[in-house]
């Protein structure tokens, strides 16, 4: 049989880390993925020592839309690394609720993309209405619901408000019932059982072998967690659990985050009713030279940054480690042997940007177009669809 | 036909009573939270026009201009909306105890001629050296200083002139007459250059 070769990528502006894969399909069967990265330079890392230790917060925090608070926060650590000092209590405290609230925004964001891919629109549309709520919980706290803003070496920007706390408390909790009925409906589904249960395995020596991070590597059984192997922030003052699972496919994946965002949502609440009185910033003036690094968990693994000072107002060197640069090459792990229609999901597990699987297109020995990315979706959503008729749901 | 579940069923009543979750936005106008972070606008009575906001601000969002020709010497201010990130850095950086540039709830800012609309401005009165005409700041950032460091200003002529001139107790007669460009100029609103030359000169 003819093999035929899917290009996925490269570009895509609003990906963080354009990556470009080639899929090698035998009839439906995937055999062979090559995955390469590096492309569109966007020289976040130069425009970083062109700016000052404190503008440069602005220019971290748009690396990606969705971890707006987690790169400024291994950054911030990485400059009070190098100083060396401890930022107030309150500041740690209030860094902790604003992460956390990244967090539940960011794997309910996925969880609903997730959704759509398999065809379940409805489990879309639902959860991007309840991911609302977080951002206006965000929008509340920071003043916007992406980019905000609240970092600065040394503290944050803003205080929260106390008149704010029942408000967000409010919708925070607002969010729960229909999280439990849709982690129901996840949980208890057959024909999602049925379809993401042993797809993309991702076994536990792969996942050390391929270095993953964060839930992908959570979900195969590897406790891994800056949060509690290096707390920071409030993370050591907070109780909480590290969700682990053991299996690795996709739909492990899908567990881990969804009791993930059950944490977030227990730290954010446990920091706003024990959130401290005191100072928010301590007004660093000076860096010293010298070098420091700043490590953060993000919502899709650990985050790294390093950051050298000469002395000057201006980082001398900035280096930033993003998970998903970790995550990727964990696709030769979990996509081959896979069908073509589970590749979709397998790719989405990780939680890359959705945005390059929007331009996939599958071609033949003779180049002729024969498959776009919306059709691989489509593709995903019908395999769903069988199913369910197979086993007499719809 | 397959009959639809109980619960199927109450979630489209409620969902017919409660209307749809979306906002009716063009006809309604959306209203954001208080602590809402939207466009910055200058408040032309508090702003000194001493430009920390636009050596602050991380996007280069704010310049300036000075006009000194024709009369009345002037600094235009200008904050580029399409450029502003809203980060609120200038606000926190505003020497005129944070009132001289504030984030306003505001984020209709959508335009349709770049060139005209795309930026808001606003304008301060100069102060011109009075014997070589360079810029030394703005007329409020002046008197500003001068009222900040109280007594200490009297040891330069260029502040206390400036809160004297505003008090209007200067004698503009006597002024006038001490024109002779020498020792007696350094009593007058001078910019450093010239301060120097009155000082360390005698002609």
């Amino acid at each position: 049989m003819a093999r035929s070769v899917i290009p996925i990528g490269p570009w895509h502006p609003l990906q963080e880390e354009p990556e470009f894969f080639t899929l090698t399909v035998d009839g439906e069967t995937v055999v062979d993925i090559d995955v390469s990265i590096g492309y569109n330079h966007r020289g976040i890392e130069k425009l970083s020592e062109r700016k000052t230790f404190d503008q440069s917060t602005f220019v971290i925090e748009r690396i990606c839309g969705i971890c707006s608070t987690s790169h400024p926060f291994a950054y911030t650590r990485a400059v009070e690394d190098i100083i060396p000092v401890e930022v107030p209590e309150r500041a740690k405290y209030i860094r902790t609720i604003v992460a956390e609230g990244e967090r539940v925004h960011s794997h309910l964001l996925w969880f609903g993309l997730a959704g759509h891919f398999l065809g379940y629109n409805t489990v879309y549309h639902w959860v991007w209405k309840l991911r609302e709520e977080i951002l206006d919980v965000l929008e509340i706290l920071t003043g916007n619901r992406n980019n905000y803003a609240m970092f600065k070496p040394g503290g944050v920007r803003r205080d929260i408000n106390a008149d704010d706390i029942p408000l967000v408390v409010k919708k925070i909790d607002s969010i729960v019932p229909t999280l439990d009925r849709l982690k129901k409906a996840v949980l208890d589904d057959p024909v999602l059982h049925a379809r993401l249960k042993g797809i993309g395995i991702l076994t536990k020596e792969e996942a050390i072998d391929y270095c993953a991070l964060g839930p992908t590597s959570r979900a195969s059984g590897v406790a891994k967690d800056v949060r509690k192997d290096a707390p920071y922030g409030a993370y050591d003052r907070v109780d909480w659990d590290m969700i682990v699972t053991e299996n690795g496919d996709v739909f492990d994946k899908v567990v881990v985050r969804i009791l993930e965002v059950y944490e977030s949502i227990k730290i954010m609440k446990t920091c706003l009713s024990k959130l401290p009185a005191g100072e928010i910033d301590l007004n660093i003036k000076d860096i010293p030279p010298g070098e420091g690094i700043g490590a953060h968990e993000a919502p899709r693994g650990e985050t790294f940054h390093y950051v050298r000072s000469d002395g000057t107002n201006r980082p001398a060197r900035h280096k930033v480690r993003a998970p998903t640069f970790m995550n990727l090459p964990s696709y030769r792990a979990t996509v081959i042997g896979e069908t073509i229609s589970d590749a979709t999901i397998i790719l989405a597990a990780i939680d890359p940007c959705y945005c390059c699987t929007e331009r996939m297109a599958v071609r033949d020995d003779r180049g002729r177009k024969i498959l776009g990315g919306p059709d691989l979706v489509r593709l995903s959503q019908e395999k769903t669809k069988k199913l369910a008729n197979k086993m007499g749901l719809q | 036909m397959k009959l639809p579940k109980a619960r199927e069923l109450v979630e489209a009543v409620k969902a017919l009573v409660k209307g749809p979750y979306t906002s009716k936005f063009p006809a309604k106008p959306h209203v954001p939270y208080s602590s809402f972070r939207g466009q910055p606008k200058y408040d032309p009575e508090k702003c000194v026009g001493c430009l920390a906001c636009e050596q602050v601000c991380p996007a280069e969002a704010i310049g300036h201009r000075d006009e000194t020709e024709n009369g009345q010497p002037k600094r235009i201010i200008i904050h580029y909306t399409d450029t502003c990130i809203f980060c609120g850095t200038c606000e926190q950086a505003c020497i005129a105890d944070h009132q001289g540039i504030r984030l306003t709830n505001e984020w209709e800012l959508s335009f349709f001629d770049r060139k005209k609309e795309s930026f808001e401005s606003i304008e301060k009165e100069l102060q011109l050296c009075e014997t070589c005409g360079a810029v030394i700041a703005c007329k409020d950032h002046l008197k500003w200083i001068a009222e900040r460091i109280g007594e200490l200003s009297f040891s330069s002529p260029t502040l206390f002139y400036s809160h004297l001139k505003d008090l209007g107790v200067v004698d503009e007669n006597i002024i006038s007459a001490l024109k002779d460009q020498g020792r007696s100029d350094r009593m007058k609103i001078l910019c450093a250059r010239c301060r120097r030359e009155t000082t360390l000169t005698t002609k």
